[in-house]
């Protein structure tokens, strides 16, 4: 006992309180609170600096293609040259030259005035082949006509060539330069709304090119995905999460496919590339083999979303269906599923979002080549969206450095909607238990 | 009529079946005193007719269409000229190509001979007829069907388990392409892999440190040395993802503490759907992006403060890739973090600790296994990266942990190997299967010991 | 139980039987493979045929003059592609398995020629390169510096190593991989003529050929030579963030950047139009596409893609493949493959 009490007089004497030891401590806990918190909220506010960082470069990249310059000519579709039975054959290129000659009549020598050509796309011709197709009563007269410049002159009048460079380091002479500046002033060079961009598929100059042909694959692509993997995931879900049996089979099978999600979609294509071209001699580069291995790619997401989201319906609703006498599958289709279903919609949207932005796979199973033309069909050649992107990103030409920012932007505002419709139906029809 | 026709009609003949069976069960019902005396809801009645009608009917359906242009095929040919018919079986195919573009009415190569005109008409011909026999066959059948169940009809039918059966077989038949496609992943890739690893030795190719995978593809050529060690590539692959890492979890896990533990609901509502789409943007963006803007500017600040930074360091693409992973390992931090009870928290600050000092003393701790099964996620996702190193690394393989240097991964060799020349014996492309093995057995092996972390570590605390 | 395995069994007969179907359809299209120098050129001409005419536009892949001949030479038949381009001639090898499978008749045409140039950024200093030069910086084995007959591992780190008029630069260049024709064709130009500079190898040439092409063929591995893939625009590219690498490739990639690369100058001659078309500049070589006749009349618009390819609106010296860097043949040459087309003349090799 008298140990004791000594014990405590010496602990009161040499120690302080117990209350003033926690004073003291304080303001180093209270800073270093603040310091905690401070990290965190920096932590927050650089990924979403990185996500502005990110947008930023990439609109302020792309947001000039959706702007095409086009140089105004009166082009006189000369009788003697179209063939009225065959307006499309003509030389509509002379047509062309002859305009800009007229326009600029001093221009002389064959170097002068290949460069004089080279202001308008060369592509221009097929759209007055086409003008005088639809409507032949063009012929014989004189019409003026915006054409698409040439892609450098496009840069140019963007400002994104630097018109200080010495001459040889530019890609336009100073002639050039001379008459894009008395075109401007008379008003006949002006840039318009980038149509192309959305309507017309690859192309080798950019000023032609577009996204169209692109996206109508991405379209088709994922569709086939869709229609596959939806119906397959939440069957698959349904059966391996309400009727299995609980047994060892089961348990690797979710091991497998909860690994499957994870694994990365380079080897899918692999798997598309050995089974799907090699072994069933599908074709090649089209949006059926792309939709078979986003499929492959898509199903263990949808199959894992959706058993969470069966997962969620409490063991209470299915009691007391099989309580009031339904039998296993009533209760699933009639009560858990419909239950379930805003959870599986989500899954399955976020699961075609991450379908839609892959590129990986596709490489391997070779839509990967220049098509031209607008896919029709799911046999017909095709790219999809990001690939695009991936061979627009190698192009050298200034052109499609921008064209290349625009289709991102195109590729994250349908993203951006997607996930928003998948986040809006989740808020709207979840249901807490 | 066309076999698509044909497909809608079928569909609504068992729509109509459906109708049917239902109205017999009704009228069956009535006669015994009232619906409810029968075994089955008469929607199971319609339902059962309705699959009666319509499985058979589209079984035949299929198989027919299925074997269709073989047999019409053999047909024609059988039809067609000595010298054609005796041609090897490439160059028939080719004329076959040629017969089936003009049927379709697509643009035909050359000029159109008469041989082939006549193959044509007949394969028309043909077509017509089995189309007709087709659609004559099956609509019979699907009514016989029809006639057949609904008389049948009765209160004793048990069709509400016979439809069940059918549902259920269904359930089966995809899980199992579930499965199937599991097994084909792992059997393709370990068949190719296989093959390759009977042309060069395992411990080379695990041991390795030269990779010049570019082996001559002619007899007369001079290539590389083909040299298949993939230890560089390895170490480049741990390069980056170790900094995508260094990048991601302390950025991803603070701004899930502070997301679930400080921000006020308003900041959480805002945040959270941006960080998603952080993570929802496609990796090729990310790519272009580090290719184009963070790969420069990293080497002009180098240059700057007088460091020699390759042009396409390692750092770029790690620190691209860590911003890319930010959204995993915050989310998944974040459930877990939520996942611990209050009641912890609370005991924690009635003696007296500060919020930091709750999460992490008594927070995080808790919430650990969770933690580290997301970072381990995370790191197999890195390693898995495909685009951003596509866009952003280099091709060389370099065996240095200097992040200032050009280093190559996997994932790069293997779209390097797969792009252009794809013969199937050579081992250079064998090898892009062989890294993909190994890449999808570490992938394997992280998810299985996040998993077997979380399950074995995890409180259970109600 | 069994019910169940029937339905699986059935199932995956099923999924058998499309890989049946699929393989059954056909093609409207002309696929067209190789050379990733051609392929600029290739593509403008698909995109005209396609535009101008009813015919569907081809479709190009880029997989270098190897593989491409590779893919042409697996056989005939609406799986395999019609045609394939190639920035250096089809060797006796490639003729011989094109004749074991199959593709018996097959139709060469040059199209034009091309120079390869070795170009670095603008910003970077000017190189003016021997052949032996680049022999020295560039093989596996090199002759020993110290003289004599032998050959040692390369042991030149940078340009000046090499030759003490070059700048002070590591070596290091972006090249193409064994599938590209250029590669085959930079090895035989610059490679074999530098290490003949060296009288004891050009005499080892005449007396063991096989031993000689090692020395002469093979690419160092230490990671001065960089295989940089068939992507010769990501070449250019990585030679902008890069000023220390020199890239090799086609001079179209040249031409069409010369605000951003400049090429070094091959035994004094500048690498420009003028000089490749005379055969001033050394590192010259033809490009060519090979045409399968056995599939020129079944696959739609393949007579119309080889005459638009072959007219002089695309090929002759004012047409839109020179405009993109093409260097066109003389008339006479031109009017000699214009016929080759038109009669489908086939390639003998002995």
């Amino acid at each position: 006992m008298s140990s004791i009490h000594s014990t405590m007089t010496l602990a009161s004497v040499t120690r302080p309180p117990t209350v003033d030891l926690v004073k003291s401590g304080l303001k180093r806990r209270y800073r270093a609170e603040r310091r905690f918190r401070s990290y965190g909220m920096a932590a927050v506010i650089m990924s979403v600096l990185f996500l502005a960082f990110l947008f930023f470069s990439i609109v302020s990249k792309g947001y000039t293609a959706f702007q095409q310059t086009f140089i105004r000519l009166p082009i006189h579709f000369d009788p003697a040259e179209i063939d009225p039975t065959n307006p499309a054959a003509a030389n509509y290129d002379g047509m062309i030259r002859q305009a800009l000659l007229k326009r600029f009549p001093t221009v002389e020598g064959r170097n002068a005035r290949r460069d004089l050509f080279a202001l308008v796309s060369p592509g221009a011709s097929f759209q007055l082949s086409a003008m005088a197709r639809q409507d032949p009563s063009v012929i014989g007269r004189t019409v003026e006509v915006w054409l698409p410049a040439n892609d450098d002159i496009d840069m140019l009048v963007k400002g994104q060539i630097d018109r200080d460079l010495p001459e040889t380091e530019r890609r336009l002479n100073n002639d050039q330069l001379e008459w894009v500046r008395s075109l401007q002033a008379e008003n006949m060079i002006e840039k318009h709304f980038n149509r192309i961009f959305f309507t017309a598929g690859d192309s080798r100059e950019p000023e032609l090119a577009g996204i169209w042909g692109a996206a109508v694959g991405s379209f088709y692509t994922l569709l086939v995905t869709l229609v596959l993997s939806f119906p397959i995931g939440v069957a698959a879900a349904v059966y391996l999460q309400e009727f299995a049996p609980k047994n060892t089979w089961t348990d690797i099978i979710e091991v497998n496919i909860n690994n499957l999600a994870a694994v990365p979609s380079i080897i899918f294509g692999l798997l598309g590339l050995a089974v799907f071209l090699n072994f069933f001699g599908l074709p090649r580069s089209t949006p059926l083999v792309g939709g078979l291995v986003l499929t492959l790619m898509t199903l263990p997401t949808i199959i894992i979303a959706s058993r969470v989201a069966l997962g969620a319906v409490p063991p209470s609703i299915r009691e007391a269906a099989l309580g009031v006498g339904a039998s296993k599958t009533q209760v699933v289709l009639h009560h858990v599923l419909p239950l379930a279903l805003p959870g599986v919609l989500t899954g399955a949207i976020i699961g075609m979002a991450r379908a839609l932005g892959e590129t990986a796979p596709l490489l391997m199973i070779g839509m990967v080549a220049f098509i031209v033309d607008i896919p029709k069909g799911l046999t017909d050649p095709a790219t999809a969206l990001p690939v695009q992107i991936f061979l627009w990103a190698d192009s050298p030409e200034r052109g499609f450095v921008e064209r290349t920012s625009a289709a991102i932007m195109v590729l994250l505002a349908f993203l951006i909607v997607m996930n928003a419709t998948a986040i809006f139906l989740r808020r709207r029809f979840e249901r807490r238990w | 009529m066309s076999p698509f026709t044909l497909f809608i009609l079928l569909l609504g003949l068992s729509a109509a079946a459906y109708f049917v069976g239902r109205r017999k069960a009704f009228a069956v019902g009535r006669k015994i005193g009232g619906v409810n005396r029968m075994h089955s809801l008469p929607t199971y009645y319609g339902v059962l007719t309705a699959l009666w009608c319509g499985i058979p009917a589209l079984l035949i359906f299929s198989c027919w269409l299925m074997f269709e242009s073989n047999v019409i095929t053999s047909l024609v040919i059988a039809q067609l000229p000595e010298e054609i018919r005796s041609l090897p079986p490439n160059r028939l195919g080719l004329i076959i190509n040629d017969i089936t573009n003009l049927v379709h009415g697509n643009i035909v190569g050359g000029e159109v001979n008469r041989v082939i005109e006549q193959a044509a008409e007949h394969y028309r011909g043909l077509k017509a007829i089995s189309h007709a026999a087709l659609a004559t066959v099956t609509l019979s059948l699907a009514i016989l069907a029809v006639i057949l169940v609904q008389s049948r009809i009765s209160p004793r039918l048990r069709a509400r388990n016979r439809v069940e059966q059918v549902f259920q077989m269904v359930l089966i038949a995809c899980s199992c392409i579930a499965i199937v496609t599991t097994l084909s992943i792992v059997l393709s890739v370990l068949f190719e892999a296989i093959r390759f690893f009977r042309a060069v030795p395992i411990s080379e190719f695990l041991f390795g440190l030269n990779w010049s995978p570019q082996l001559a593809i002619r007899a007369d050529q001079v290539g590389s040395s083909g040299a298949f060690g993939a230890v560089p590539v390895f170490i480049g692959t741990l390069l980056i993802s170790l900094i995508a890492m260094l990048v991601a979890v302390p950025i991803g896990l603070m701004a899930a503490i502070y997301l679930s533990e400080y921000a006020h609901k308003r900041v959480r509502d805002v945040a959270k759907p941006l960080l998603e789409i952080l993570a929802g943007i496609p990796t090729v963006v990310y790519g272009f992006f580090a290719a184009l803007m963070v790969a420069p500017l990293i080497r002009d600040t180098g240059g700057l403060l007088g460091l020699a930074v390759a042009s396409e360091s390692a750092l770029a693409a790690g620190l691209v890739m860590g911003v890319m992973i930010i959204p995993f390992v915050s989310s998944l931090s974040d459930d877990v973090i939520n996942a611990v009870p209050q009641a912890l928290r609370d005991g924690a600050y009635a003696l007296g600790a500060t919020q930091s000092e709750t999460i992490k003393q008594v927070v995080l701790p808790a919430a650990l296994p969770g933690i580290v099964g997301s970072i381990l996620l995370a790191v197999s996702r890195a390693i898995g990266e495909t685009m951003i190193v596509v866009m952003a690394a280099g091709l060389a393989a370099n065996m240095t942990f200097n992040p200032l240097q050009t280093v190559t991964t996997v994932t790069v060799q293997i779209v390097t190997l797969l792009i252009g020349d794809q013969e199937f014996d050579s081992p250079k492309t064998l090898a892009a299967f062989a890294l993909g093995l190994l890449l999808f057995v570490v992938t394997l092996g992280l998810n299985i010991i996040a998993l077997y972390v979380v399950r074995k570590y995890k409180e259970q605390y109600e | 139980m069994m019910k169940k395995v029937a339905v699986v069994a059935g199932f995956l007969f099923l999924a058998a039987s499309i890989g049946v179907v699929g393989a059954q359809t056909s093609r409207d299209y002309i696929s067209i493979v190789g050379s990733s120098t051609v392929y600029p050129f290739a593509t403008v001409v698909a995109e005209q045929f396609g535009k101008a005419t009813k015919f569907k536009t081809p479709k190009i892949e880029s997989t270098g003059s190897g593989g491409g001949f590779k893919l042409f030479c697996a056989g005939v038949g609406v799986e395999h592609p019609d045609i394939t381009n190639a920035s250096r001639a089809m060797k006796k090898t490639e003729f011989d398995t094109c004749q074991t499978n199959g593709v018996k008749e097959i139709v060469e045409v040059k199209i034009g020629y091309d120079g390869i140039v070795m170009a670095n950024a603008k910003n970077a200093p000017e190189f003016n390169l021997t052949r032996k030069d680049i022999f020295l910086a560039l093989a596996k084995q090199v002759p020993d510096p110290k003289g004599g007959e032998t050959v040692v591992p390369n042991p030149y780190k940078t340009w000046k190593d090499v030759n003490s008029s070059l700048p002070n630069i590591k070596i290091e260049v972006l090249g193409p991989p064994p599938t590209s024709g250029t590669r085959d064709a930079f090895t035989e130009l610059a490679l074999e003529v530098g290490a003949e500079e060296f009288p004891w190898l050009k005499a080892l040439n005449k007396s063991d050929n096989k031993k000689f092409k090692e020395i002469a063929h093979t690419v160092r591995e230490d990671g001065a030579y960089v295989e940089a893939g068939e992507n010769d625009n990501l070449i250019v590219q990585k030679l902008q963030t890069n000023t220390n690498a020199l890239g090799v490739f086609g001079f179209s990639f040249l031409d069409q950047n010369t605000d951003k690369i400049k090429g070094a100058k091959i035994d004094g001659k500048v690498p420009t139009f003028e000089n490749i078309a005379s055969g001033a500049y050394p590192l010259s070589r033809p490009l060519f596409f090979y045409v399968k006749k056995a599939h020129v009349d079944v696959i739609p618009g393949i007579k119309d893609y080889l005459a638009e390819f072959s007219s002089e609106k695309a090929w002759g010296p004012d047409g839109y493949l020179a405009g993109k860097g093409m260097i066109p043949m003389p008339d006479d040459e031109r009017k000699k493959y214009a016929a080759v087309v038109k009669n489908m003349t086939l390639l003998e090799m002995k």
